[in-house]
């Protein structure tokens, strides 16, 4: 058809040209990049912090300290007094060779516990809530003294303190990644528009509306928004990938990537996040400069 | 109190208009009514205000002190929205021109259309229409860079009157063109006014004006040091 050109849409009324346009690509790929990181960073520590939480408030452990050969009897006393305590589902008192393994890591493959002055450790398994400690410690020292129950609390409120702190401050450090690249789009919506003055001068005299240059302007820096954002997510997601293997502490939720799925949902996620600053910080600069035009 | 029938028939009113940059004043207590469907003349030295008031009458300035009247309403008392509806009964040919680089002849000239939300397709006939009309049917698809300021200046009045304007605004029209194709423009805007638009052609050219004479019934408005010094007179 010769009138081919009168297709619906058109073609935009905003060239696409100038640094402008190049600088708010290139921020949404930063802030998708940096986005991708920080929230990774966010969803370990939000699961350092949970597996903790959650394996620790399971288990506890009996110290009992005692010369080695009145041991046997005092250990035979307490897995007693433990087995008959509400709140308590399991009891297992730790082997020689299963001390060393606890010891081998310091103390080398040749440690012993049986000529060393360590406590022998019962393991105890938690029903529920867990058992009345006072009560429970009350009992232990009267049927076998050198016995303490240790909750693991005095540790694990440090540890999961620690991993929120790193889970807000991670937070933190996104909402910070977003506000720097809204007020770079912003800045890059303002040069678009000032690069761009003399069409839209000219659209205004005749007869376009505020919300059809804005529009216009828009859909433009969402594109750019959502491209760029999704080449930054890809590439820190390909960063969280080249991340060092963490072996067996990653069972210990102690991995730095997010997972498989995490990561797919921050790929797809974090580049509808730029489009959205994009679009939010560049409607606000426009209109603010149109609004100042005659 | 002007009755309704004077009000429908006066397009333009300027009631002690005044205007300036910057502190002085480039327009001072303008009065003047163009009515309906006239041809009119603008003229004056170049710095005598033509432009000024033209940019008044498209709305990209308003009156600083009086009253401007366009088409029976006062700008001064509308919203934005209103000012653009008003925008688009009014058609501009600009003297530079002001075709979009990027987009091409055709495209330039629909871009009325699609601004006021119009479909372009729609509108087919009419963009085919007014190309054969300026006769840029062959340069259609060229980009504004690769025509002649003569064409560019006939693709600038097809845009102009795309939406069926009742003002048709001209600024220096054959500023930038040589004297033939000055006249082409001239007879395109006397065409215009024989479909009962109104016109007001700001120039300094008066080789233009006296080409005009006994073609059209117009007058001329001369503003000099930002007065009408001579309001209405017959050509």
């Amino acid at each position: 058809m010769a009138l081919a050109w009168l297709r619906r849409d058109g073609p935009p009324i905003v060239p696409n040209r100038g640094w402008a346009a190049l600088l708010t690509g290139v921020t949404a790929a930063a802030m998708g990049f940096l986005a991708v990181l920080s929230l990774a960073a966010g969803i370990a520590a939000g699961r350092l912090a949970q597996t903790w939480q959650a394996e620790l408030a399971e288990v506890a452990t009996v110290s009992i300290t005692a010369e080695r050969t009145a041991l046997d009897p005092l250990i035979d006393r307490a897995v007693e007094v433990l087995r008959t305590t509400p709140g308590i589902a399991l009891v297992k008192v730790l082997s020689a060779e299963e001390h060393a393994a606890l010891l081998e890591p310091w103390l080398g493959e040749a440690a012993r516990i049986e000529d060393l002055p360590a406590p022998w450790l019962i393991e105890v398994e938690l029903d529920g809530a867990g058992p009345d400690i006072p009560a429970l410690q009350a009992r232990l020292d009267a049927s076998a003294p050198g016995a303490r129950y240790d909750d693991h609390q005095a540790w694990r409120g440090p540890l999961a303190d620690a991993a929120d702190a790193l889970e807000t401050l991670a937070i933190t450090a996104t909402g910070l990644v977003v506000l720097a690249a809204a007020g770079m789009i912003g800045l890059a919506a303002q040069a678009t528009l000032a690069g761009n003055a003399e069409v839209v001068r000219v659209v205004r005299l005749i007869g376009a509306e505020e919300r059809y240059i804005l529009h216009a302007f828009i859909t433009r820096i969402a594109l750019r928004g959502l491209i760029g954002g999704g080449i930054g997510a890809l590439a820190g997601a390909g960063a969280l990938a080249l991340l060092p293997e963490t072996g067996e502490a990653a069972s210990a939720g102690l991995s730095l990537a997010p997972g498989p799925g995490a990561t797919l949902a921050l790929v797809a996620a974090v580049p509808l996040g730029t489009m959205a600053v994009a679009i939010l910080a560049s409607w606000l600069a426009i209109r603010a400069e149109l609004r100042r035009m005659p | 109190m002007p009755s309704v029938l004077a009000v429908l028939t006066i397009m333009i009113s300027l009631d002690q208009v005044s205007f300036g940059y910057g502190g002085r004043e480039t327009l001072a207590g303008l009065s003047a009514d163009i009515p309906a469907g006239s041809f009119h003349f603008l003229t004056g030295p170049s710095g005598a205000g033509k432009t000024t008031l033209l940019k008044m009458l498209y709305l990209e300035h308003l009156p600083q002190d009086g009253r401007l009247s366009l088409l029976g309403l006062d700008p001064a008392g509308l919203g934005q929205r209103e000012i653009t509806r008003l925008r688009r009964r009014i058609g501009v040919v600009f003297q530079d021109f002001r075709l979009l680089d990027h987009l091409s002849v055709a495209e330039n000239i629909a871009l009325p259309l699609r601004v006021a939300g119009k479909r372009p397709e729609d509108h087919a006939a009419d963009v085919s229409d007014l190309l054969n009309w300026v006769g840029l049917t062959h340069r259609m698809d060229a980009l504004p860079p690769q025509i002649s300021a003569g064409e560019k200046q006939r693709a600038a009045i097809a845009r102009a009157v795309i939406n069926a304007p009742d003002l048709i605004l001209a600024d220096e029209p054959t500023g930038n063109v040589d004297p033939e194709m000055g006249n082409r423009i001239l007879r395109l805007l006397i065409e215009l006014n024989r479909l009962g638009k109104t016109v007001v052609v700001a120039t300094h050219d008066m080789r233009l004006i006296r080409a005009a004479k006994g073609a059209v019934q117009a007058r001329i408005l001369r503003l000099t040091q930002g007065q009408l010094m001579l309001g209405g007179s017959e050509l």
